[in-house]
């Protein structure tokens, strides 16, 4: 509702009973609630957040979606372009690394990186971590996460075969990726 | 005789003495005149019009206008910080700068030196009142542009009321709302909200900001010869005009954040 709008620093009114637990966009400053952001608040849960939907900055446990831009024996170099479902805007993108022991669950010392990811490959995955001062910590080690979207040889869009292989439906080579699972398939 | 400290560099004069301050005869004129403000009375202030979501390319922005002092800002973030070093609080990173059609006299955009010092005293308002550690390892860009200035305090005060508004435009996390007021000392009067003309007169001039919802002072800038009286006296008139101004800006975020939705 229009007239439940809160500004930053205005007290939140609470309902009776127990003090509910605060979450997002809302601080507690002498044992006053405040609001922090400009919006309604609401009950996720048990929880009392104001929800934004602006693009926000990679957070543990976030899952983001990012293109391949360099690649390492070690580990992959990844362009985070949509947060928790919100595009950044562009040039606002932030960088986060797939190391070669995130990329998946099993085998981990036996990864090949130019068999998990190639250049412009767009990936799925979960931060881990804030990481170090230039990028942030990705994993890819679960069957939802890894390449999405991948480009063959020869142009055309690959379409996932299993977990390990990509298929060119023009020239019909297979290519090694470590794919996600498509949604939909049990 | 030791003739320099150091050999390498120009020296000043060995002896320094403190700045007196000499009755000038222009301070007798103003005690014995009393001026009267035109047009307005002394505690009051300019009409403001702030209006938020200017800019739809950034994240949040703000234009305000009162009278002749015209600033427009935009607030871009948060976005990687550039920098190699790790940081766990987010930065703030003010710029200004002033249109070359701004002052009377041209300004060059690139050799000022003048923007710097307005940048810094925004930021300092501002900064204790967003909330840094929710964005770790990345940088809030504010960038103000002053399109028509009348004053260069008045400029400080109308820009860091931009600013904050630009930020709650732009969803990022604040404990409160600042707003700033500018008040003059003339002659035994306290002018709110002077323009240039009357700071020119004037014989100190006081800026300070505050966060009315949570009784916070965030930043107190002053110029020129008060005394500590007067300084007090000048915090209690701009506290309560900065609570006017924060109903403005409130009514401003709130009509925006409802046309929105």
């Amino acid at each position: 509702m229009a007239s439940d709008l809160v500004l930053p620093g205005q007290p939140i009114p609470l309902p009776r009973g127990p003090v509910p637990k605060i979450g997002r966009g809302i601080y507690e400053k002498d044992s006053q609630i405040r609001a922090s952001l400009v919006g309604v608040p609401r009950f996720e849960g048990s929880n009392l957040v104001i929800s934004r939907v602006r693009p926000q900055p990679p957070a543990p446990n976030s899952v983001v979606l990012g293109a391949i831009t360099r690649l390492s024996p070690l580990q992959a170099l990844l362009s985070i372009t949509v947060v928790d479902d919100v595009p950044l805007p562009p040039g606002e993108e932030f960088t986060g690394v797939i190391r070669s022991q995130d990329v998946r669950a099993t085998e981990k010392d036996k990864v090949r990186i130019g068999d998990c990811f190639r250049g412009g490959d767009v990936v799925r995955g979960i931060v881990i971590s804030l990481g170090d001062a230039r990028s942030y910590f990705v994993t890819t080690a679960r069957n939802d996460l890894g390449v999405i979207f991948a480009t063959s040889e020869a142009g055309a869009t690959m379409e996932p075969v299993s977990w390990q292989e990509m298929r060119c439906p023009r020239t019909g080579k297979v290519e090694k990726r470590k794919c996600a699972k498509p949604e939909g398939i049990p | 005789m030791q003739a320099a400290f150091d050999r390498r560099r120009i020296n000043g004069p060995e002896e320094s003495f403190s700045p007196t301050f000499t009755n000038e005869p222009q301070e007798s004129i103003l005690e014995n005149v009393h001026r009267t403000r035109k047009d307005r009375n002394i505690s009051d202030i300019r009409p403001i019009f702030l209006q938020p979501g200017l800019i739809s390319q950034a994240n949040g922005s703000a234009y305000i206008e009162t009278q002749r002092t015209k600033i427009a800002c935009s607030v871009y973030g948060p976005r990687q910080s550039k920098n190699t070093t790790y940081n766990e609080k987010g930065k703030l990173n003010v710029e200004v700068k002033f249109a070359p059609f701004s002052c009377e006299r041209r300004r060059t955009p690139l050799r000022d030196a003048e923007d710097r010092s307005i940048a810094t005293a925004i930021q300092q308002a501002l900064i204790s009142s967003v909330r840094l550690e929710q964005f770790p390892k990345s940088t809030i860009d504010i960038f103000l542009i002053i399109i028509e200035a009348d004053g260069v305090e008045g400029c400080i005060a109308s820009g860091s009321t931009a600013a904050s508004t630009a930020l709650a435009d732009a969803g990022i996390d604040m404990y409160g709302l600042v707003t700033s007021c500018t008040a003059a000392v003339v002659g035994a009067d306290i002018w709110i909200d002077p323009t240039q003309e009357e700071s020119n007169i004037a014989n100190g001039i006081f800026i300070l900001s505050c966060m009315p919802a949570l009784g916070i002072v965030t930043n107190v800038w002053q110029s020129g010869r008060m005394t500590p009286s007067q300084v007090l006296a000048c915090i209690d008139v701009c506290d309560s005009r900065c609570t006017d101004i924060h109903s403005i800006v409130a009514q401003s975020l709130l009509v925006n954040a409802r046309s929105k939705t």
